[in-house]
Order: C-alpha cells, then structure tokens, then sequence
C-alpha cells in the first residue's frame, strides 16, 4: 500500500502519543505544578533540616533520589498504566498501528519526563546549597539510567496485580519502602562485612551509586562496587520486565 | 408471533430483496474471491470454561458478515482471537492470509478494528483523537473527511469525554475505518444508538462495501443482519448454529401463518402438514406447505363462517430462526447453564 506518504514510521508514532500524552501532563495544572513544586520543597527541606557535611550529604542525595525515582517514575507510571489500561486505552491503541513496545513506551513518557525534570531540579538545588560535587560520574549516569530501568520494570510489573488506579497507591507501597530503605541504609552501613549483602535488595544499588558518586568507600572499590550496584539494578529490571511480559494484561477485564 | 413483512419495497425477505441477494451472490462468484476471514475449529476457553468451542467461519472478500447471538455466545471472543488479541487454544485462524496470533501487527495495516467499548482518553478532544490516529495509523486519510463523515465537525473540539452516547461510537467507527482498510471488524457498532445514527452506521457499512472492503459485524440486532448482511452466522453457546445467506438459512425453517378465533368458533380444524398451536385464541400454525395448509384453513373459516381477525402470514424470518436455535439448545443450556453464569461473574 502507498502508506509512505503518511510518514509514521515506528519512531514517529511513538514521538506522535508521548507528545499528546506530554500535552495532557501541561494540561493537567495541578499535576504539573505538584511534580515541579514538590520535590523542591522536599528537596530544600532535607538539604536543611538534615545539614551537610561530606557523611549525612550523600545520605541527601539518596533520599531526592530515591523519592524520585520511587514516586515521580514508579508510581506515576504504574498509576498512568493501570488507569490507561482501566480505561480502554492501551487497548483501543493497539489497534491503532503503534508497536506494543512504542505504546508501553509513550505512556510512560510523563512519568519518565517527571522524574529527568524533578532530577534536574534536585541537581540545581544541591549545587547551589551543598558542598559537595560528585566525583565519580560513571556512578552519576550508572545511577539515572540504572534506576530509571529499575523503575520502568517494576512499573511494569505492578500494574500487573493492580485492578484499578486507586489501587495503585496501595500496590506500589511497598517497592517504594524498600527501595527508599535500602538506598539509604547503602549509604549508611559500613564499606565492608556481611550488609553489604544489602545490595541484593531491589533498589539498594541506587543507594550504593551516590554513595560511590561522592567519592564514598566501599569494599568492592569504586569501579567494581559501581559495576556491582548498576548489575544490581538492572538484574532487578531485567527480573521486573519479564515477569511483567509473562502476565501484561491489555484490557481490563478480570483485574 | 410472525410478522408480515411487507413495506419498505427492498425489505429482504420480499421477493426484491431475494432478487437483490442474488444478484450480489452472482457477483461474488464471477469475481472468485478467495476468504478474507477463514476459522477452522476454533476453540477458546478461559480457565475451565469453554467459550467458544470449535467453530468454522468463512468471511469472503467483499461481502458483509454478521456474526448474531445472545450475549455469552462467543462472538466477541471470536472477533478478539481475528484481531489478534485473543488467545485461541485449538483450531487454526487466516485473517487477509496471516495469522493473526504471530502476524497482528503486520495486520493492523490493513484491518480496521472497533471495539465494542470506550477506550478513548476523556481529556482528548475529537479533532485531538482523529488527529492522533492520523499520524499512528499506517494508513493515510483525513481528519475533515472522518468529521464530516461521522457528522462530528460540530463536536470536533469537545473532549471525548463530553461525548454522548451516539458520538462516541461514531468516532469509534471513524477510527475503525480511517483508511478505508481492505477488512473492518465491527463489534457491536449500532448498539445504543438512535435510530438516525444507526441508519448513518449503516450507510457507512454499506459504502465501505461498495468500495470492495469486507466488513465482519457482530450485533444483537435481526433487522441489522438483514439489512447489512450477505451472509450470516448465528453462534449459540461457543458454536455456530447456522450459518449462510439470509435466503438459504431462511429456506431451511417452515414459514407460518396465524389468525386470532371468534370464541364460538368450531374445534372441528382440517389436519395440517405443520404444527398447529392455539393460546390466547390465536391459532398459529409452523409448516413447509404453506399454500396448502393456508388454503385447507381458509376454506375451513368460509365453509364454518367464521370470521378470522388479525390474519398474518409469512415466511420464516430471522427472528423465528434465531428463537429456534435458543430453544432448540435449550436443553444444553439448561445442562451447562450453572458454570456459564459463575464465569460471567
């Protein structure tokens, strides 16, 4: 058929409904200024009230991080999954022309534009009020593209056992408390002995990097423990995708 | 009980609209076309119930196909295993030459889908939603053209949500034949609407098969079928129960007549071919020698004088099929009615 004219090429369709859906996020005022506004407040809030200084610092950095990627990725992209899904949507465009894999990708867009904005916001804030520079930058992209796969994957797999968008705010609790805790306590625990078996957990490995970004110990040594932290996130990735690719459900019928 | 359907002069069932299928079935075959849709045995089962349970469907290229039953007969979970979002476990499917299990993506390019229910993104206006079709559909077409079609140009900066009833199914149909492709699959395309969007439904069913595409429709409604159809399928129960062309499945069921008795009337009845059943002092009878049965009581009434009112006769319609294939499985859905119901729950 004579389609070339109508110049949708896979890539294109994707860039076609990421940016409706960005143009809904704008649209949507509320969430807008709360994804920006928030994460600001918490961001000045911590640099302050939990001080500087090169121990408590990384510790920082990992909580803006981890609430992050944990609310502005994983539970906006499951939310916006299961309430697309909830509503037909995924469906209706499936029939549409676009891949599975593009469609996936496109809805999760705002979630993913979210988060790299509230990232930047966090980065202006703490080089503007901390005294610390990262130093160890494989350890920076390691910990935002690493993450953001870890997010992506386990979004993917909670909307699996979440029926409806409401639930979401339940189901996705506790990956958010375990990554939460696990990044904080990889910052904390010594460099060296048996917790740092903690590493195992899904979303230590972010903890781990920023601990490593500033410069920090660990008992690995700064390039192995950086390749040990990101193969921590992405083996969680990779584990969180397949599960979700096994039982993705389109439409919304039976939960 | 039957209708005379006389009236509206291309009515099918009338002597015109028997000419009118044949003369499109003449067409058919001078054209040879091979199947557009052909199902072979096909099973679906969710967990322990069998949904659909080993069906044969042939949809040829250029005609319309209805697919009629009762809600839980299986037709939506054909039309998902056709479009490729259903999971078949027995049987095998062809849908344009592909398999729409390996090949769904590939097929997305040359078949229209409409679903039976929402799914569109409520904050998204209709001109916003045609548009956004237009650049992920592979097939080229306009947004005014799909507008004024579906008669929507007045809605086109409402968001979806606004829509009534009526206008969101139309742009429902709009996105399923945007591109005109060679195959549109309609779930249910008229259900709730009024009788005005419904005839312009039609028309545009009706178009789409003038230009050569081949249309398979599901729907709850007879007249529909009727008026739409080349050819039709009743499921019943996860199979098809019969199947063919509205004059050949017509032709296989007795046509009746009926009249409603004077009270005094005498029991004395001729004996006819078909059966006979009184209630409420109408006097129907079912048979496949309606000339001679009509006549033996027509000149009972005038030998008796009795004055017969209310008399009506006619040939099988669909709807008397469609009853008997209810009633005729009755049994089975007696027997296997329990675990019907706890799966729809």
């Amino acid at each position: 058929m004579t389609t070339a004219l109508a110049g949708t090429g896979p890539a294109q369709k994707v860039t076609a409904l990421a940016g409706t859906e960005l143009t809904l996020v704008v649209r949507n005022r509320t969430l807008a200024v709360s994804s920006v506004l928030l994460p600001i407040a918490l961001g000045v809030f911590w640099a302050f009230s939990l001080g500087h200084g090169p121990e408590v610092w990384p510790m920082v950095v990992a909580l803006q991080v981890a609430v992050t990627l944990g609310m502005g990725l994983y539970v906006t992209g499951t939310q916006t999954l299961v309430a697309r899904r909830h509503a037909r949507v995924l469906q209706r465009l499936r029939t549409s022309g676009i891949s599975d894999g593009g469609l996936l990708l496109a809805t999760l867009t705002p979630a993913l534009a979210i988060a790299l904005a509230q990232l930047v916001i966090f980065a202006v804030i703490d080089v503007v009020i901390g005294d610390q520079v990262p130093s160890n930058w494989p350890a920076l992209v390691a910990l935002v593209l690493g993450g953001i796969a870890l997010m992506v994957g386990a979004a993917l797999a909670t909307s699996v056992v979440t029926p409806t968008p409401e639930r979401a705010q339940i189901t996705t609790l506790p990956m958010v408390f375990l990554m939460l805790g696990a990044a904080i306590a990889m910052v904390l625990i010594p460099a060296t002995g048996w917790l740092q078996a903690l590493l195992l957990v899904p979303g230590a490995g972010v903890g781990m990097l920023v601990r490593l970004m500033f410069g920090g110990e660990v008992g690995l040594g700064p390039t192995l423990g950086t390749i040990a932290a990101t193969a921590s996130l992405l083996v969680w990735a990779a584990v969180f995708i397949r599960l979700a690719a096994h039982r993705f459900r389109w439409d919304p019928r039976n939960g | 009980m039957t209708v005379v359907t006389t009236g509206d002069g291309a009515a099918p069932g009338t002597v015109d609209g028997m000419t009118q299928t044949t003369t499109r079935q003449a067409e058919h075959t001078a054209t040879a076309r091979a199947s557009a849709v052909e199902v072979r045995g096909l099973q679906v089962a969710y967990g322990d119930f069998e949904a659909v349970r080993g069906i044969d469907l042939d949809v040829r290229t250029g005609e319309v196909f209805a697919l009629l039953g009762t809600n839980g007969a299986g037709k939506t979970t054909t039309l998902e295993v056709i479009e490729g979002f259903g999971t078949r476990c027995g049987g095998s499917v062809s849908v344009l030459g592909m398999d729409p299990a390996t090949q769904r993506h590939a097929l997305t390019r040359r078949m229209g889908i409409q679903l039976q229910e929402g799914g569109f993104v409520d904050e998204l206006t209709v001109g916003e939603t045609l548009s956004l079709w237009q650049r992920l559909s592979d097939r080229p077409d306009r947004v005014e053209r799909l507008l004024d079609r579906f008669d929507l140009a007045r809605r086109r900066d409402t968001p979806a949500s606004k829509l009534s009833g009526g206008e969101k199914r139309r742009l429902d149909l709009a996105l399923a034949v945007w591109g005109s492709p060679e195959l549109v699959v309609l779930d249910e395309p008229t259900t709730g609407l009024d009788p005005e969007s419904r005839r312009r439904t039609w028309d545009a069913i009706q178009e789409l098969q003038e230009a050569g595409r081949t249309v398979l429709l599901t729907t709850h409604y007879l007249e529909e079928a009727e008026a739409l159809a080349d050819r039709v399928a009743i499921m019943h129960e996860g199979r098809v129960a019969v199947s063919g062309t509205l004059a050949e499945i017509l032709a296989t069921r007795p046509a009746g007549f009926s009249a409603v008795l004077p009270a005094d009337a005498p029991t004395d009845l001729p004996r006819f071919a078909g059966s006979t059943e009184i209630g409420g002092g109408r006097l129907s009878v079912r048979t496949t020698e309606l000339q001679a049965d009509l006549t033996a009581f027509l000149g009972w009434a005038a030998g008796r004088g009795v004055r017969l009112s209310d008399l009506r006769a006619a040939p099988a319609s669909l709807a008397d099929i469609y009853h008997a294939v209810r009633t005729e499985t009755g049994t089975t859905a007696a027997r296997t009615g329990t675990d019907t119901t706890e799966v729809a729950r």
